[in-house]
């Protein structure tokens, strides 16, 4: 039986500081995240979903409340290093260096993390062909290069994974595919998968269902 | 990681590889400039030390005039008689021993010259003689019957040869512009006694060759002098005259009255001290003064004359000027270009900041990756400007040093064309021998013209110092130009970089 990995996100809030005043964006949030899950967390825009995600995935510096990882507070760890061995993230813009091949792409992952395994064997988890790993970025396809986003994720062997519209810009068919690989690495890698989504029926495929309505969750 | 980062950098510069040769080509030129003026920097200051140890300035003895003007002055006001005073006037003299003493500080002095002059009697030789007549003694080239009225001996005591010692023979007025030249035979040095060299028409009028002996006699003792042929000369000097016998100060000493002679310490004239570095002159000066306090009481003073190194360092020191501001010019452009191009490339690529910080970079390795790719495209372009920077220096280096020579040449023959014109910091040749002087000053002036033609030129190659200094340069700016762009990467939160893109 693998290790069970908690987050723990305590007494959250954060705020931003305008011309018009400051505005709280995260209300005291409390939650907890499992491995083995995948959790979806829904809201309107402007609900706080993308600082929620950018917190989690320590984008951004913490201000009020904490975020424990096994106990282990992220001001603790730094973000930095949080980064580098406890979380990663797939962007809804995918985020991918466009001068590099999708394997390229994976392998820098694959660097930060110090191991030496072919970055192939996660673009092929994802369902892409070797000759679509030796393409450029440009050359791929918007659902591909989701893929690669994902693969990059999982390759860099991090125990969280947070997503932020992965399929916000993919088909159905593709869509389908992406929750699939989602679902296995919960269930089949023992990760905490964390979905931001507007969709339902991502959303219908999670765990656990959180709704972030303004700022605090529900 | 620093492999990593070598791979991402490495990477970077391939797939990117418009903006790789634009960065190659700005740091190929900035390098080349940067070389070349490194380069010429570097020559200058090898010819300036080339320079001064090579046109090291002489330090002449010579009358004071000013001093013996202001000791008449008094004296006339004191009431001494005009004619008395101006017959016991002679030409302020050093004597030998002062002389070699001098010469022997080997700190200051490279080498020197003086000469003393006397006549002789020609016996049973025969005289060459000139539309003028006999020359004047003493005096090459003066016909016989203007009398020197400085000399303190009689008229009637002057012979019809002149006697013209010198301690060497390269010093001979006419030796440095060849107008005097060797024509048979060879030339006389310190050890060469009792041997002389005579004109070639002295020598054909009296049927004399080289190694031939000939007797000629002392004017004041009547003693007989037996001196051999070392050389014949033939002299295109209109002031030259064919009476006058060169040679050593010491055979010279023979034809000198027993008065004049001292007991081996008498006076020489136009005692020259070539320095070995011009930068020690006034050193060199204040040492004499110090030393010899009795020649200023004697009414001579100490003249220096750096005029060839200093008309050679000005172009030289205008040339290394310019390629300083080059140098600077071209390292504020550069780190501007640089800033510029950095700036705009790390805008280009914040996402690509983003990715990497939100993997786990450093924010510092991020910056240290993109100061690797301009490194090593850096390096591309220094190594590559390595081979053409020289021939850059040596075309611009050569094109401002004919500019300046032909400038400065134009000016020193703008000086000359004016009569009485005297160069800057030549010295004063007060002679009582107006002849003399002329054809001396008309010596100075080729010699000068042509010292300055001849000696500015630079010996412009990169040296290994010259390269390291590029690279280091080059590296330098890198830092330089990095430092706006790092700051904004720094400051941001990975959020923030990737936030323009959501």
């Amino acid at each position: 039986m693998s290790k069970k990995n908690v987050l723990k996100v305590e007494n959250l809030s954060y705020a931003y500081s305008n011309p018009s005043g400051v505005q709280k964006v995260l209300k005291d949030i409390n939650a907890e995240f499992e491995s083995g899950k995948m959790y979806a967390i829904v809201g309107e825009s402007g609900s706080g979903k993308t600082t929620f995600l950018s917190l989690l995935s320590a984008l951004d510096k913490l201000q009020d409340g904490d975020i424990k990882f096994n106990n282990k507070s992220l001001r603790k760890i730094g973000g930095t290093e949080f980064r580098l061995k406890y979380v990663n993230i797939v962007f809804q813009a995918y985020n991918l260096i466009k001068y590099m091949t999708a394997r390229e792409n994976v392998q820098v992952a694959i660097d930060f993390d110090k191991r030496k395994v072919d970055p192939d064997k996660y673009l092929k988890q994802v369902g892409l062909t070797e000759e679509e790993g030796r393409r450029l970025i440009g050359k791929l396809s918007g659902g591909q290069q989701q893929r690669v986003a994902i693969a990059r994720a999982i390759a860099s062997n991090s125990p969280i994974i947070v997503a932020d519209e992965p399929t916000g810009n993919l088909d159905e068919d593709t869509e389908e595919k992406i929750i699939d690989i989602f679902k296995d690495l919960a269930k089949k890698q023992n990760k905490i998968v964390i979905i931001v989504t507007h969709s339902k029926r991502v959303a219908s495929h999670a765990d656990k269902i959180l709704h972030l309505r303004r700022g605090k969750l529900d | 990681m620093y492999r990593n980062m070598l791979k991402r950098s490495w990477l970077s510069i391939r797939r990117k590889i418009g903006r790789t040769i634009v960065l190659t080509l700005i740091f190929f030129i900035m390098a080349n400039l940067v070389l070349a003026a490194i380069t010429i920097k570097s020559a200058v200051a090898a010819q300036m030390d080339y320079a001064k140890s090579t046109l090291g300035g002489t330090v002449t003895i010579q009358a004071d005039m000013e001093a013996i003007r202001e000791n008449q002055r008094e004296q006339m006001e004191s009431g001494v008689d005009r004619r008395e005073m101006f017959g016991k006037m002679s030409r302020p003299k050093i004597s030998i021993e002062t002389a070699n003493e001098i010469a022997s500080y080997s700190d200051y002095v490279k080498d020197y010259s003086y000469e003393i002059s006397s006549s002789a009697n020609e016996g049973d030789l025969e005289i060459v003689e000139s539309n003028n007549g006999p020359e004047m003694p003493g005096m090459p080239g003066m016909p016989g019957r203007f009398q020197n009225s400085n000399n303190s001996e009689s008229a009637e005591l002057d012979g019809n040869i002149t006697i013209s010692g010198i301690n060497a023979y390269a010093y001979i007025s006419g030796v440095e512009n060849e107008s005097f030249t060797i024509k048979d035979g060879t030339y006389f040095d310190e050890d060469s006694d009792d041997k002389a060299l005579i004109s070639y028409e002295f020598a054909e009028l009296n049927d004399l060759k080289v190694d031939d002996t000939f007797e000629i006699k002392n004017v004041y003792t009547s003693e007989i002098v037996k001196l051999s042929v070392i050389g014949v000369y033939d002299s295109s000097d209109p002031f030259a005259g064919a009476n006058t016998i060169y040679m050593n100060i010491a055979t010279a000493a023979k034809f000198l009255s027993s008065d004049d002679y001292n007991d081996g310490n008498f006076d020489v004239n136009n005692a020259n001290f070539y320095m070995i570095n011009s930068d020690k002159a006034d050193e060199f000066v204040e040492k004499i003064n110090s030393d010899f306090p009795e020649l200023a009481e004697n009414n001579l003073k100490i003249a220096v004359d750096t005029s060839e190194y200093d008309s050679m360092s000005g172009s030289i020191e205008s040339v290394g000027g310019f390629a300083t501001t080059i140098l600077v010019i071209v390292i504020i452009a550069a780190i501007v270009i640089i800033t510029l191009i950095v700036t705009l490339n790390v805008r280009d690529r914040r996402y690509e900041m983003g990715v990497l910080l939100s993997l786990g970079a450093h924010k510092f390795n991020v910056v240290t990756q993109i100061a690797t790719e301009l490194a090593i495209v850096g390096t591309l372009g220094f190594a590559l400007a390595s081979i053409s920077g020289t021939f850059l220096a040596k075309s611009m280096g050569q094109g401002i040093i004919d500019s300046q020579t032909a400038s400065s040449q134009a000016q020193l023959e703008k000086n000359f064309g004016r009569p009485g014109n005297r160069m800057p910091g030549q010295p004063n040749n007060d002679n009582f021998a107006p002849g003399n002087n002329d054809s001396r000053e008309m010596n100075m002036k080729q010699r000068m013209m042509a010292n300055n033609e001849q000696k500015v030129e630079l010996d412009i190659n990169a040296t290994p110092s010259d390269f390291l200094i590029l690279f280091a340069t080059g590296y330098l700016v890198i830092i330089l130009a990095l430092i706006l762009p790092s700051v904004n990467i720094m400051r941001y939160q990975p959020k923030e970089i990737l936030a323009g893109k959501e």
